[in-house]
């Protein structure tokens, strides 16, 4: 895309001195930040530095807790199948009465589980999520959900973003934990990898940023250079600072002036002139949205940017009413993939250890197939919980396939309250009721090993 | 506070165009205030006797568009109907249906052909514009209505017209199942080589049992349910609370709504008189000095090409909108896209920045070197600015920055430098232009 180009080449006529006295002296450690990540950001660096403010909270916030914890929500829209997913071997005299068109056949056996997988969720990186599971680095959910699962996508997909069971308007739960324990000024403390910010990670007070990459997060205007470039951005800072109250004007204000610092922190990880993009680490990605999204973030989350909490939403349609061996295969196959790599990616970077992801879907799906060789809206899904440091293994039961409730649908085994108010307290360190309503009355899992 | 309603000044008549359509032109805004309410409206809502489209044939790399078969050239072709049109209304109100009755994923021809379906229909009675979606091909693939059998009812689209299309609550989950199986019987008929070939009714794969829907017992079919769920109490609510917030920002209070439910009501549900009675409600022209409603994406650029007499002749826009979270014909899901604040996040709104930039750089709005005197004052920048950029609404907080602005593009520079203020002279009416159009002032309307 033509973006930032523009402003680059301006940018290294008009500072070429000042970017040879970075070159030739010693380097602080923003520099060798820069250096460690490829060769020539330094002279983004001093692009950045009348700004270098704003990097600085940034590296104030992630020199001050190195270590901090960091959580990945993945969202698989659409209300992913367990069945076809996570194939319950142990039970498939019964699955394949209610699926008898759809039935994995040859799903990938999980050990003594008596679980199996797709075997799409077998390809990628070191065997896919199957390699993931037998390291032990993925804790497996099925039946998730919460009780009298409504099954409309927006109501559903609304109270797991939220972390309530209400129709009403209310900030996400990641959202509202950095409003708790986040930083008063940092806005990349919370990033959804994406055009718009996730509802997972609306806030009240704490600033959080949507980022694709760290190219497209760049200003440019075509005609306009140097200093005259600067003054108009100050003059942008300057018509974006007033801080109306109204929903709408708010936003247009408040987006505008995170806009630049998001570009200001990030100018320093463009990819650089000769198209080398600094953030790449050695892991191959599978090709899609998916794996491109967590390829930028595992680079971004092996630099010291206070990043806490990041949302990433899948390419795959899980809706599937229809032709759902195909469309569930493929939206699996590219999941799976992705994550794999991302884990990949996070260990080779050495930032593996304070990562947590967690995968969710909105709801499950009915267990007897439609005639349309699809499945509709039903409960009791898939989510899991992968990494270095979670609990291995199957964390919650298997719906029993012969106790199916009033409307046909599996039986609830976990609320996924449960399972945030369980990372919010064994991951992130927060007691979970400042977080989530009730969370003293909703249980907890192990997670973390 | 707002002015009294009986002044009809050109910032009602922005105002007024930009919510009912994609705003007015400095033209069309001294033309209609002068005109007064009556006739602005009566133009909104009917349109003048001339051709719907004014202005050049949209062209990319000097051809006409191909909406069927390019990439993003039926993204082009609305978005330039959204620019040329002398029909704003039935392009607003096409692109409301849209967000509605949201459907993705299918062919460009079932599209397209859904598009003119909605615009033909846009103010229309509102069941027969249902009835049109019930049975449109894209609609029914979409939501696997098209071939859903008694032997086994998909609940997709029984789901979803109760939830998002007519209703938004006030059923329960076995209304779903049973008006899912009321609505069995159409099946989708495909060629050999995979074409599809359209959707028929068949008889004999409808479920005529018994249903049972909002306590009414009937041997119920496709007819039946769309007559439910439109006679069903929430139905008027539910629709007028949609449409107010289309177009208006303030709250919907409980005697507008009562009185918005009684018009549509009376009307017999047509959509037209619910519109009028909206476009000319007081709370739409509330805040004529602070606007609060953020532009959704189409808007914002369609408004900034017709304010500034631009026209489609590349294919930027299309990844453009799409990088602004806005790609018509494929609506993020059923639900359509989020609306209000959500358009707006710090990528989004570069996103826009990014857009203005294609919009600089052509026409009108383009600098050209050397152009502007050096010795222009600061009242003569700005001046040459708004004119350029069609006048648009800025607070004063943000006049008084941009004025600010201009001197200090000049700070240092000698004056008998010659080339350096003739080089800051152009980029000052540059920047100038650029922020008019891309500010968060520029977001609202």
């Amino acid at each position: 895309m033509p973006n930032a180009h523009r402003a680059c080449d301006d940018f290294r006529t008009t500072s070429e001195t000042r970017r040879r006295s970075f070159l030739d002296t010693p380097l602080s450690r923003r520099q060798v930040i820069g250096r460690g990540i490829g060769a020539g950001l330094a002279v983004y660096a001093a692009k950045a530095m009348p700004m270098m403010r704003i990097l600085e909270a940034a590296e104030a916030q992630a020199a001050a807790a190195p270590n901090a914890p960091i959580i990945v929500a993945v969202f698989l829209p659409g209300g992913c199948d367990l069945l076809d997913s996570i194939v319950p071997m142990n039970q498939f005299g019964a699955y394949a009465d209610l699926r008898p068109g759809l039935k994995v056949d040859q799903p990938v056996a999980l050990g003594s589980t008596g679980l199996g997988l797709n075997p799409q969720l077998a390809t990628g990186l070191n065997g896919g999520l199957k390699g993931l599971f037998e390291a032990g680095k993925v804790g497996l959910l099925p039946g998730i959900d919460y009780a009298n699962p409504d099954l409309s996508h927006f109501h559903s997909r609304h109270f797991w973003e939220t972390g309530l069971i209400t129709p009403d308007q209310a900030t996400g739960w990641l959202g509202r934990w950095l409003d708790r324990a986040g930083s008063p000024d940092n806005p990349l403390q919370g990033v959804s990898m994406d055009f718009g910010l996730s509802p997972v990670l609306r806030s009240g007070t704490a600033p959080v940023a949507a980022v694709s990459s760290p190219d497209d997060a760049q200003f440019w205007i075509p005609g306009l250079w140097g200093d005259a470039f600067d003054r108009t951005m100050e003059t942008w800072s300057a018509i974006s600072s007033p801080r109306p109250t109204a929903p709408g004007p708010a936003a247009a204000h408040s987006a505008a002036r995170q806009a630049k610092n998001v570009a200001d922190i990030l100018a320093p990880y463009k990819k650089n002139d000769n198209g080398v993009d600094p953030l790449a680490g050695q892991v191959a990605y599978p090709e899609g949205d998916l794996g491109d999204r967590l390829k930028v973030l595992a680079g971004l989350l092996s630099l010291p940017l206070g990043i806490r909490a990041v949302t990433v939403e899948a390419d795959g349609d899980f809706d599937t009413h229809d032709n759902q061996a195909d469309d569930l295969g493929k939206g699996l196959a590219e999941a799976g993939g992705a994550l794999a790599s991302f884990q990949a990616d996070l260990e080779a970077r050495g930032a593996a250890d304070r990562v947590i992801t967690l995968v969710w879907s909105e709801f499950g799906r009915r267990p007897k197939q439609n005639d349309s060789g699809g499945t509709d809206h039903g409960a009791g899904g898939v989510a899991w919980v992968q990494g270095t440091r979670v609990a291995g293994g199957v964390l919650s039961d298997y719906p029993d396939l012969t106790k199916l409730d009033s409307e046909d649908n599996l039986a609830v085994t976990v609320d996924f309250r449960r399972v945030y108010a369980s990372l919010l307290e064994q991951w992130l360190g927060t007691d979970a009721t400042q977080v989530i309503p009730n969370a003293g009355s909703l249980g907890r899992l192990k997670l973390i090993a | 506070m707002a002015r009294p309603s009986s002044r009809w000044t050109e910032a009602h008549v922005r105002r007024l165009f930009w919510r009912a359509g994609f705003g007015a032109t400095s033209k069309e805004a001294t033309h209609w205030a002068k005109q007064g309410k009556g006739a602005t409206l009566a133009w909104i809502m009917s349109g003048g006797q001339g051709p719907t489209l004014v202005g050049p044939t949209p062209t990319v790399d000097g051809h006409t568009l191909d909406p069927t078969n390019e990439w993003g050239h039926d993204v082009l072709w609305w978005l330039d109907r959204m620019i040329r049109t002398q029909r704003p209304l039935v392009e607003k109100m096409t692109l409301f249906w849209h967000n509605h009755f949201a459907t993705r994923d299918q062919d460009r021809p079932l599209m397209l052909r859904q598009n003119k379906m909605m615009r033909g229909r846009a103010l229309g009675p509102f069941a027969s514009l249902l009835k049109a979606v019930t049975t449109d091909p894209a609609m029914q693939l979409f939501l696997s209505l098209a071939d859903s059998d008694k032997s086994s009812p998909n609940e997709n689209y029984a789901r979803e017209l109760m939830e998002l299309f007519t209703l938004g609550k006030g059923y329960s989950e076995h209304d779903v199942r049973e008006a899912a199986r009321a609505l069995t019987g159409f099946k989708s008929s495909w060629s050999r080589s995979g074409d599809f070939g359209g959707v028929a009714y068949v008889a004999d794969n409808h479920d005529p049992g018994m249903k049972k829907i909002f306590h009414h017992r009937g041997r119920f079919d496709w007819h039946d349910v769309v007559h439910l769920v439109t006679t069903h109490p929430n139905h008027a609510p539910f629709l007028v609370g949609e449409l107010w917030s289309y177009f208006v920002t303030e709250p919907l209070d409980r005697g507008t709504r009562t009185r918005l439910v009684r018009t549509y009501r009376d009307s017999g549900l047509k959509i037209k008189p619910l519109v009028e009675a909206i476009l000319t409600h007081p709370k739409l022209y509330a805040d004529l000095s602070s606007p609060a409603m953020v532009k959704c994406p189409v808007v914002f650029v369609a408004g900034a090409m017709r304010s500034t007499h631009r026209f489609i002749d590349d294919d930027n826009w299309v990844w453009l909108l799409d990088s602004m979270g806005q790609f018509p014909f494929e609506p993020p899901s059923v639900a359509g896209w989020d609306w209000g604040p959500a358009w707006l996040s710090t990528n989004t709104i570069r996103a826009r920045f990014t857009a203005v930039n294609y919009l600089v750089q052509k026409g009108e709005l383009k600098v050209e070197d050397k152009s502007i005197p050096p010795e222009l004052s600061v009242d003569d920048h700005l001046a040459r600015a708004l004119h350029a950029t069609g006048q648009p609404w800025i607070s004063s907080s943000t006049q008084g920055s941009l004025r600010a602005m201009v001197p200090r593009f000049f700070a240092g520079v000698k004056t008998t430098n010659t080339y350096l203020m003739q080089s800051r002279a152009d980029m000052c009416q540059r920047a100038l232009r650029h922020l008019l159009l891309s500010g968060p002032d520029a977001q609202l309307h």
